[in-house]
Parts: C-alpha cells; structure tokens; sequence
C-alpha cells in the first residue's frame, strides 16, 4: 500500500501544549509551560531570561483554541504527606496548517 | 573555632528551608577566581573527583570562613567535604540540559547533606546559567516525569559573579539554559555533609525570633522565621501542596535545633 504523502500545504500538523497548573481547574494558575511546534529541528529550551506566557491559565489557552487531549490524571494513590511533581498536567494540541516550505 | 560573623540569622536558616538555596560571595584573594578559571580552561580531560587535587587553589574557596560559616550553621561545625566533586564546563554552542535531581529522588525531612556550586567566572544569561526551581527539594518526583516540564513560572537563573557559590539542597529540581556566548561557563560540584545530630542550634540564634504571631498582612515577607516557615510559597502551590510543605519544613528546622 502507498502511503499518503504529507502536503504541508493543505493538512494540518498538531501543535502540543503542556501546561502545569496550579490545580485539576482550568482556571488555576499556570506554573509549567511547553509548547511543541511540529516544525523540524524545533527545540523546547530552557531559558535563562524572563518569561512571558500567551496565557496565565488553562482557559485562557482555551479561548485561544486550544484544545485539551489530556487531562490531569487524579486516580494515582494520594498521600496526605508526600510531594510529588509540580502542579497538574494539562495536554492541549491545537491542529493547523503549517507551510513551513 | 568559627567566626561568629559568618554565621547565618534564623530568618537565613529558615528560608534555606523553605527555597531549598543560599548564596554565598565569598571575598576571595584578588586573582584567584580567575586564576581558578584559566587552569579550567586548559583542562584537557575531566579529572572527576580530582578536580581538587589538579587545581588545589579549590581548597582557599572551601576553607574560605564566609563559605564555612554557612556550612558550620547548616550542617554543623564537624561537616565533610565528600570525595565526590565534578568540574561542570558548558562549551560555547553547547544545549540546554533538561530539568533533573543528581540521583534517585530521596526527600529527607532534615538537612544533613547538600551541593555547593563554585562559578569562578561571572555567569551571563547568554552562558547558560545552571537554573535552579526553589521549593522543589521536598518533592518526590524521579527525573523522568520532568521531561515534559520547559519553563517553571519562579525558576532563578544562577546569573552569579565571579566567586559565588550557590549552596542547593540535593533535591533541587534544576538544570541549565544552553550557553550562547563565546566564553566557557565553568562550575565546581561540591558535596558537602553533616557528621554530627545537632544537640543546638549551630548558627547565630536567638530563642526570641521562634515567638513572633503570624503576620496575616506581611506573611512570609515578615522576617522572622515563624511566618517565613508558615507562609513561604516561593512556587506558588496549591493549597493541599503548601500545607503538605508547611509540615516538612516545621519537621527540618526542629531537627536543626537539636528537637
């Protein structure tokens, strides 16, 4: 079987975003940001100068377009003594054609 | 004996408690940092746990009294330097490094061992700083599941001068920014620990600083160490995390005061 060739110009490619909020609410305060741009050779960098996120909030990122793929999982055993990792992780991808050519 | 100057305050203790880091500045001989950073320079291998033993000029930041006196308040005046030391060189060009702890995470209510990072060279934004998230030293979370964190809304970026010495609980959650600069970023790794219980406090104590009420209004901005222990939320966490925090902090400073 063939496979489909990707035409950059008419389909579109999914772009990630994992935010870490303050809480399982949409709209809690964001503390984690990465974006993921399905362009090649694209990098999600640390940096060392002063951040300036799009959104303070996961609804923010929905009024945006955004859309959830994931949600933060709450099931996991929950201690009343121990921490684990920062905040809530919320999964949204936004598809859209990217020309890149 | 230790000079009592270099000693650190409670309010010092305590937000070494609660951000999980101290800065240190020691006034070191002219020349000698660097003197230290050109013999880095010429490094054509790493040395490992030698990097003591190939630029002794090392020992004059370790034994240097405003150093030892942060380390004597912390982990009392008989701690070790370990034999485990590393000579940390970021290239020019060379990338960022994700989000990691140096081990398994093991989160220890007490403070009984921690790094000490020595930047002989001052440490621009572009000369991918080591950055580092304070409050994250009481968490359990293994590296893996920091891949997918970037950018950490209070993350501080170890833009040091030349001499510095940032003093990080072993559990920091931290990493680099990639260096973009011509120059080299060296640091030094040291591990520092504590051979002795604390029967009393070890740094400049004042039994009077424990009795102050909360301060509703100034919070964790209030310089006493009730308050700082209380009210301190340097990631901004949620309410469950913070009190979870709260605990685990209260657990460590009655450690270091011999409780």
């Amino acid at each position: 079987m063939e496979a489909v060739k990707f035409d950059s110009s008419t389909m579109p490619r999914q772009r990630l975003l994992y935010l870490h909020a303050r809480t399982p609410s949409v709209f809690s305060e964001i503390l984690g940001f990465t974006l993921i741009e399905p362009i090649e050779g694209y990098r999600a960098e640390i940096a060392a100068e002063a951040q300036e996120w799009p959104y303070q909030t996961v609804h923010d990122a929905l009024v945006d377009g955004w859309q959830i793929v994931q949600f933060p999982h709450l099931q996991a055993p929950f201690s009343d003594q121990d921490l684990d990792v920062v905040g809530y992780e919320f999964i949204l991808q936004r598809l859209e054609i990217i020309d890149d050519q | 004996m230790i000079n009592k100057e270099h000693l650190l305050t409670d309010v010092e203790v305590a937000r070494f408690i609660v951000n999980g880091y101290h800065i240190v500045e020691p006034d070191l001989p002219e020349g000698l940092n660097e003197g230290i950073a050109r013999q880095l320079d010429e490094l054509e291998s790493n040395p490992g746990a030698a990097i003591t033993d190939v630029v002794p000029d090392l020992w004059q930041v370790l034994e240097h009294p405003a150093l030892r006196g942060v380390l004597v308040s912390l982990l009392g005046p008989d701690y070790e330097v370990l034999s485990p030391r590393h000579w940390h060189c970021k290239p020019p060009g060379s990338d960022h490094m994700q989000w990691h702890q140096d081990g398994t995470n093991n989160r220890a209510t007490r403070i009984d061992h921690f790094l000490g990072l020595y930047y002989p060279r001052d440490v621009t934004a572009e000369m991918g700083p080591t950055i580092i998230v304070p409050g994250t030293q009481f968490r359990n979370a293994p590296t893996d599941r920091m891949a997918t964190y970037t950018n950490i809304r209070r993350q501080v970026p170890l833009v040091v001068k030349a001499g510095t010495v940032a003093l990080t609980h072993y559990d920091l959650w931290h990493g680099t920014a990639a260096n973009r600069s011509g120059v080299k970023r060296h640091m030094v790794k040291f591990h520092f620990q504590r051979t002795q219980e604390n029967s009393e406090p070890t740094w400049n104590h004042d039994p009077e600083e424990l009795n102050r009420p909360h301060d509703w209004n100034l919070r964790d901005r209030a310089e006493d160490v009730n308050n700082i222990l209380t009210f301190g939320n340097p990631l901004g966490v949620s309410q469950s995390d913070h009190y979870k925090e709260r605990a685990i902090r209260r657990k460590c400073w009655n450690s270091l005061m011999g409780g």
